[in-house]
């Protein structure tokens, strides 16, 4: 009881395949992973090894083949599509390795969506989306179109729209994938004062510098979880 | 954001596809818009016209159905069948208040038809209230004279003291006639005995009209003329019902074309918005993911149908009113429109304008529903794969 209490997010026995027949691919088997409220986990690993998969059942963007999600201790199969989005929208900040920026919107615009579907009304809205782009450095470049800005400069954007609903749950997919070291010092420094605001943070990488910014460092392997260890243990 | 913005946003992503889907919507509600007014304006027109007939019964010669009875209210030629010998036995008919005798013929003046109807002065100008805008009435019930009406007068410029032929033969132009916004503008009148000289048709008349002295007895009355002479009798009620079904079928004809035009507008909504569905699958897959409800995509794919319904019904209802002003005149161009003294005016009314404006709307939400259920139904991780 006292476990999936202080599991924020918590993850059993999932497995999830795609395709069917001879094309059925396995990004997951039978992985299992709990996460402590408030805590800042690494998921490392090879490419093509399910990272982005997991992240995508824990944000409830997609259901596993089989096992159980929790969501703050509710399985997240349970919620009915209401419950679904209202969790995406103010629950969870997810950012996508692909970004995933609507390219007819502005970057101001991205954000104010994001903002709108966790019940924020345009005035209020608006106020928030610049001061989110502030805090990632691109208050200037809010009237640009996703296919006006860097490949970083979008990331920066998609970060800024998980924000948006101030969620407890961030959900990143590499967000330093595509960022110069400058740009990568400032968002780490943001994502620390998130922790330190007491969000839980996963977060996708490559990089083991980056991954040592936080507590936990998890790494898959063929659907699996093959090492976990906390950093500086 | 919210939903107004986002779907306008939507909306202009394909001004190409905007433009012709919401051309196709207003087509269709123009092309309802104006039938339907041209319709109510033929029904209106015919109304007018049976009212200036003035008279309880028509007594035509036997055997005339509906399509000859017409004649009567657009005052074409018409072949002389009742002997005058008919006409006095009808005046003495108990009930019968006034006879009136008409020859319906058309001359040639200055290489146009003119209609040149022959009246007993004095009848006819007690039955239409006549007013004279120039010169006088006739001096006498065989004067060899003509009086016009007011648009032929206006038409050839003529006025009393000039020359009219009948028939190859010049009578004068003793007066002119007030405006009376009927068949009577537009056309020439002569002493009944004067025409069964010039066309060689005395004693026989084309029609009568007939006033009745009480109206409860109109009907009985109608079948006692009917025992005593030998004629056929309709009263202005049966004209007018048998003109108006005889037109009805025309604007029935009219009303399905435009039910055409209105459905295939729906198909386009429908079409325009399969293919965005399509075409954002994408986008809508990460809608969801970032929080966006099914209810939300389903109202925003709705709200872009509705919007197609309102801007192409307003571009519609503006288009069908001057389609009805163009196109009415040639539309509704047929053998009673053709005698009538103008064609009709189209009748513009706020409710068939209003009830045009609200199908549209209706109709594009309609249209809408589809589409917007298929948008409910993307699953984000497999919609926001799609390059
Ligand atoms: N929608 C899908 N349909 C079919 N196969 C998929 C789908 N999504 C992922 N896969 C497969 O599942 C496996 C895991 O993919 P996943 O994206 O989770 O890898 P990853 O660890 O995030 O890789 P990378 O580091 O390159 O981002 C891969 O083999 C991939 O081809
Ligand atoms: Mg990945």
């Amino acid at each position: 009881m006292s476990e999936t209490s202080a599991s924020v997010i918590r993850v059993a026995n999932v497995s999830k395949v795609y395709g069917a027949g001879e094309a059925a691919a396995t990004a997951l088997s039978e992985i299992s992973l709990d996460v402590a409220r408030g805590s800042w986990v690494a998921v490392m690993g090879p490419s093509g090894h399910g990272k982005s998969t997991l992240l995508q059942i824990m944000g409830g963007l997609d259901r596993p083949s089989c096992g159980q999600v929790y969501l703050d201790g509710i399985e997240l199969s349970t919620l009915g599509s209401a419950q679904l989005a209202y969790t995406r929208a103010r629950a969870i900040g997810f950012v996508f390795q692909s970004f995933n920026l609507l390219s007819h919107l502005t970057a101001l615009e991205n954000i104010q969506l994001a903002l709108w579907f966790g019940g924020k009304e345009s005035k209020e809205g608006h106020a928030r989306a610049i001061d989110l782009l502030d805090s990632v450095g691109l208050a200037d470049k809010a009237h640009l179109t996703p296919s006006a800005l860097s490949g970083g400069q979008q990331q920066r954007v998609a970060v800024a729209r998980a924000l948006a609903n101030d969620p407890d749950i961030l959900l990143m997919d590499e967000p330093t994938g595509n960022l110069d070291s400058a740009s990568e010092a400032d968002l780490l420094a943001l994502l620390g004062r998130l922790h330190a605001q007491g969000r839980t943070i996963v977060m996708v990488t490559h990089n083991p510098v980056v991954a040592e910014s936080a507590q936990r460092i998890v790494r898959v392997k063929d659907g699996r979880v093959e090492e976990d260890r906390y950093n500086g243990s | 954001m919210n939903l107004f913005k986002l779907v306008w946003r939507n909306l202009l992503r394909r001004k190409g596809r905007f433009v012709f889907t919401l051309g196709g919507v207003a087509i269709g509600m123009a092309a309802f818009v104006s039938l339907l007014t041209i319709g109510q304006g033929l029904d209106r027109e015919i109304k007018k016209q049976a009212q200036g007939l003035g008279a309880n019964l028509v007594v035509t010669p036997k055997g005339w159905c509906a399509y000859e009875q017409i004649s009567v209210l657009t005052g074409e030629q018409l072949p002389e069948a009742i002997p005058m010998s008919e006409v006095d036995k009808i005046r003495a008919v108990p009930g019968v208040k006034n006879v009136i005798p008409y020859v319906n013929e058309k001359t040639a003046f200055r290489n146009r038809p003119v209609p040149v109807i022959g009246v007993l002065p004095e009848e006819m100008r007690a039955l239409q209230k006549w007013e004279i805008a120039a010169g006088r009435y006739f001096n006498g019930a065989d004067e060899p004279a003509v009086v016009v009406g007011a648009a032929i007068a206006t038409q050839f410029q003529l006025k009393p003291g000039d020359t009219f032929t009948v028939r190859g033969n010049p009578l004068p132009i003793v007066g002119v006639l007030s405006e009376a916004g009927n068949k009577d503008d537009v056309a020439s009148f002569v002493p009944l005995p004067v025409v069964q000289e010039l066309y060689e048709v005395k004693g026989m008349v084309s029609f009568a009209l007939v006033q009745v002295d009480d109206l409860q007895q109109v009907d009985t009355v109608s079948l006692r003329i009917q025992e005593k002479a030998n004629v056929a009798v309709v009263t202005d009620k049966q004209l007018l019902s048998s003109i108006l079904s005889i037109v009805g079928t025309v604007s029935g004809a009219m009303q399905a074309v435009a039910a055409v035009g209105v459905l295939a507008a729906a198909f386009g909504i429908i079409n325009t918005l399969l293919t965005a569905v399509y075409e954002r699958r994408r986008e809508i897959g990460i809608m969801q993911a970032v929080g966006s409800t099914r209810r939300t995509l389903f109202a925003a794919f709705l709200l872009e149908s509705g919007l197609y319904g309102l801007l192409g019904g307003f571009v519609g209802v503006l288009m069908g009113i001057l389609g009805a002003y163009v196109l009415g005149p040639y539309l509704t161009d047929n053998a009673f429109t053709a005698s009538l003294r103008q064609s009709p005016e189209p009748s513009l009314d706020g409710t068939t304008l209003l009830l045009t404006f609200g199908l549209s709307i209706g109709l594009a939400l309609a249209a809408g529903l589809y589409p917007a259920y298929r948008s409910t139904k993307l699953s984000p991780v497999e919609a926001m794969r799609i390059v």
